[in-house]
């Protein structure tokens, strides 16, 4: 029986007498802060603040402190030299030159390495990728993040962009896979289970894939080309978001939202943070160390055997004329393939040899990012997906990187830079 | 099943509707009306459950072309749960609507929404006993900050349709409900 | 709060404010050129051209947050506004720091820099930043005021 008017005022007035009371609690500061860390206007700023705290001190702890400041000195003066000198063999040996030095023509006449770059080396610039580098910028990338999840920020950083995102078909949410994806795309591509259907998780898998760069990636290239990280982030961040539009317009499925636990601000504890910094760095060493060391020899070999050169000269015409970059970078291409920071550090050593343009070195260092995900990254991938599923992905690939690649050169060219 | 969300015009409503669905929104005319309403999925415990955002009422006694088509579609919808969206800082008029819905036999959840204005202006809103005299999920929720809706998603399944007589007597009785 | 405290504030930080949008305009200023050093003062961005501009739109955006709560500064939200402002001039000046520091520590010939060097690295001139830290610092007294 349905109540009058009257009666349900009576009602409605009976029941807020006893549930709501007035003047009981006032905002505090921290509800405040936090309600300004939302809302667009002042959020905005803020998460620029954020992130230009996060990379400076990755630039600064990485960079310069740890490798800069200590690790080139280790390897260049002291490791290098001293295998030179007491490794057995020579220069012209085959495994010498696959574990320490495969040296450089210099003047028709094959010299021995300086710098760590250059040496090709398993155990000279493999090494050095991993402990020199890759090391660092992982442990301040992975400390840094683990500060800012637990002080709450991550959440509040997902709900911020969530309207940004909702235009690709991504939520806020998926700031969280991203995010994590520039420290080691492997937990960035598991962090995307609690999407909710297949349709979300296939693309952010495939966009975490190709464009986001990892942290062993971001802080080799920091290394080698500090001035240009601007332009690639933004080439990757106008990818990312492009061939998400795309994707969500071709990708059959839904995407629904996915329901956040937004908790209050609280002040990271040192435990929970070294426990978690411990456990993700130790994650990386497992599977980085033994792919790296791999990719060394693969590259290594290849050289040795002949075969480098062989695909170079197979490779080299669609290199040069599609994405505009010489036959060389073949060797970095079949290195990206087990690891994208070592990849990066082959790139490096060419670099040093002077056979490349700067907007070649730009070019290559983007293909070296988008062209396929590093073999750990991948392995888990076809875990996760189906096999159609795989398949997408790998044509998303595919079709990616020759567009997106062409597209790069095809700006150089009109820019008169290429 | 479908969700239906409903609340006064202005209480955060459309804001709200964006945390729960996805990117894939349609936009649709009522038909033979000008009346816009928005539809989407969400995800409700693997399943995929349709949202409508029912365009704003004060009230089930239409006055306007809006609450013609709201109670329209409620009417259309008898197995939807209803997610009543209040404005926590005015919570009388906000209840007024809710206690109309559930009195029509709709399992119903109430949100509390921006409880964080709310808890601004220094009121203060017991959610515990306001559940108990319902008898329906209260959850209060802050649309723009995302806080809440992770609770408000996992209550939907524990809505069920509640006697009128029975809230009327946790709230003391039609007498007394008179003499006050 | 009170009146006396209120006002204070409200002077201070309309006053710190003004200073953190002038050092904003001169860094963005700055990223465009070759940069200046004026004094103690140095806005060349020499060890990192990359942040410049970045480092600019913080300080804009924590002067402007800092002049939109000068209005009825004791209440609570206005006041977020100022403390949101100055720890944002931390993050940007912890990190100028955290810079010195890192580039302090290893030496130019040898592992660990000598005392002298180690030293220099901290000598003037100072980024705008550091100077924003050091004013910025009297809202400490209205959080703890707050709490």
């Amino acid at each position: 029986m349905p109540l009058s008017v009257d009666a349900r005022w009576d009602l409605i007035d009976k029941i807020s007498k006893q549930t709501v009371e007035f003047g009981a609690r006032k905002h505090t500061l921290k509800d405040a802060i936090a309600e300004l860390t939302v809302k667009p206007l002042t959020g905005i700023p803020v998460a620029i603040a954020v992130i230009y705290g996060f990379w400076s001190f990755f630039c600064d702890f990485a960079g310069t402190l740890f490798t800069d400041g200590f690790m080139v000195r280790l390897f260049d003066e002291h490791w290098l030299p001293w295998l030179q000198s007491v490794f057995p063999g020579g220069l012209k040996n085959p495994f010498y030159a696959l574990m320490v030095d495969a040296g450089h023509i210099e003047g028709g006449v094959l010299v021995a390495s300086d710098n760590c770059f250059e040496a090709f080396g398993v155990l000279t610039s493999g090494f050095f990728v991993v402990f020199g580098v890759v090391l660092w910028a992982v442990l301040a990338f992975y400390l840094m993040f683990a500060i800012l999840e637990d002080a709450g920020y991550l959440p509040r950083l997902a709900v911020l962009v969530d309207t940004v995102l909702h235009k690709i078909g991504l939520h806020g949410y998926a700031i969280v896979p991203t995010f994590l994806s520039l420290g080691c795309n492997v937990p960035g591509v598991t962090a995307t289970r609690p999407l909710e259907t297949r349709k979300q998780r296939f693309m952010m898998m495939t966009l975490l894939a190709i464009f986001v760069p990892c942290g062993a990636q971001i802080g080799i290239m920091q290394d080698l080309v500090p001035e240009m990280m601007g332009w690639i982030f933004l080439t990757l961040a106008i990818g990312y978001l492009g061939f998400g539009f795309i994707l969500n317009k071709i990708v059959p499925g839904k995407s629904p939202e996915l329901i956040m636990d937004v908790p209050p601000y609280q002040m990271p504890t040192l435990r929970n943070i070294v426990r978690k910094l411990w456990i993700r760095t130790s994650r990386f060493l497992i599977v980085a160390v033994p792919f790296v060391l791999l990719g060394s020899i693969i590259v290594g070999l290849m050289y040795l055997t002949g075969a480098m050169d062989w695909l170079a000269a197979v490779l080299g015409p669609l290199l040069m004329g599609w994405f505009g970059v010489p036959s060389e970078t073949v060797a970095p291409l079949i290195a990206g393939f087990l690891r994208k920071d070592l990849a990066v550090g082959i790139l490096g050593g060419l670099m040093e040899q002077g056979i490349m343009t700067t907007f070649q070195v730009f070019t290559s260092v983007i293909l070296l990012c988008i062209y396929f995900p590093c073999l750990a990254t991948f392995a888990l991938m076809l875990k996760e997906e189906n096999g159609k599923e795989i398949l997408g992905s790998l044509a998303s690939l595919v079709a990616m990187v020759f567009v997106y690649g062409g597209l790069i050169h095809l700006v150089g060219i009109m820019l008169g830079v290429a | 099943m479908k969700i239906l969300l409903m609340g006064h015009p202005n209480v955060g409503k459309s804001v709200f509707f964006n945390r729960l669905t996805g990117a894939k929104v349609l936009e649709s005319n009522y038909p033979g009306t000008t009346v816009d309403f928005m539809k989407g999925w969400m995800r409700l415990e693997g399943e995929d459950v349709e949202l409508i955002d029912v365009p704003g009422a004060f009230s089930l006694e239409p006055k306007d072309r809006a609450e013609e088509v709201a109670v329209k579609m409620l009417a259309e919808n008898k197995d939807s749960v209803i997610v009543c969206v209040l404005d926590a800082s005015k919570i009388e008029r906000g209840l007024y609507l809710a206690l109309e819905i559930i009195e029509k036999g709709y399992p119903a959840v109430v949100a509390l929404n921006m409880w964080d204005v709310a808890e601004d202006k220094n009121i203060r809103i017991d959610v515990e006993k306001l559940e108990r005299i319902l008898g329906v999920p209260v959850v209060p929720t802050t649309a723009i900050s995302g806080e809440g809706f992770k609770e408000l998603v996992s209550k939907i399944k524990e809505a069920a349709p509640v006697k009128i007589e029975k809230i009327i007597e946790s709230a003391g009785g039609r007498e007394s409900a008179a003499v006050s | 709060m009170k009146e006396g405290e209120e006002k204070f504030g409200q002077i201070y930080f309309a006053v710190l404010g003004v200073v953190a949008l002038a050092f904003g305009v001169a860094e963005l200023i700055a990223s465009a050129g070759e940069g200046f050093t004026w004094g103690i003062l140095d806005s060349s961005g020499a060890s990192d051209p990359m942040f410049l501009p970045w480092k600019a739109i913080i300080l804009l955006a924590a002067g402007l947050f800092y002049l939109s709560s000068v209005n009825n500064f004791a209440e609570v939200h206005q006041l977020a506004k100022a403390v949101m402002a100055s720890i944002m001039i931390w993050i940007v000046a912890g990190m100028a720091i955290w810079a010195r520091i890192a580039s302090s520590i290893p030496g130019e010939e040898t592992w660990f820099n000598n005392l002298e060097g180690f030293l220099a690295s901290y000598a003037p001139p100072y980024c705008p930043e550091m100077f924003l830290l050091l004013f910025s610092l009297v809202i400490v007294y209205y959080i703890l005021k707050e709490e």
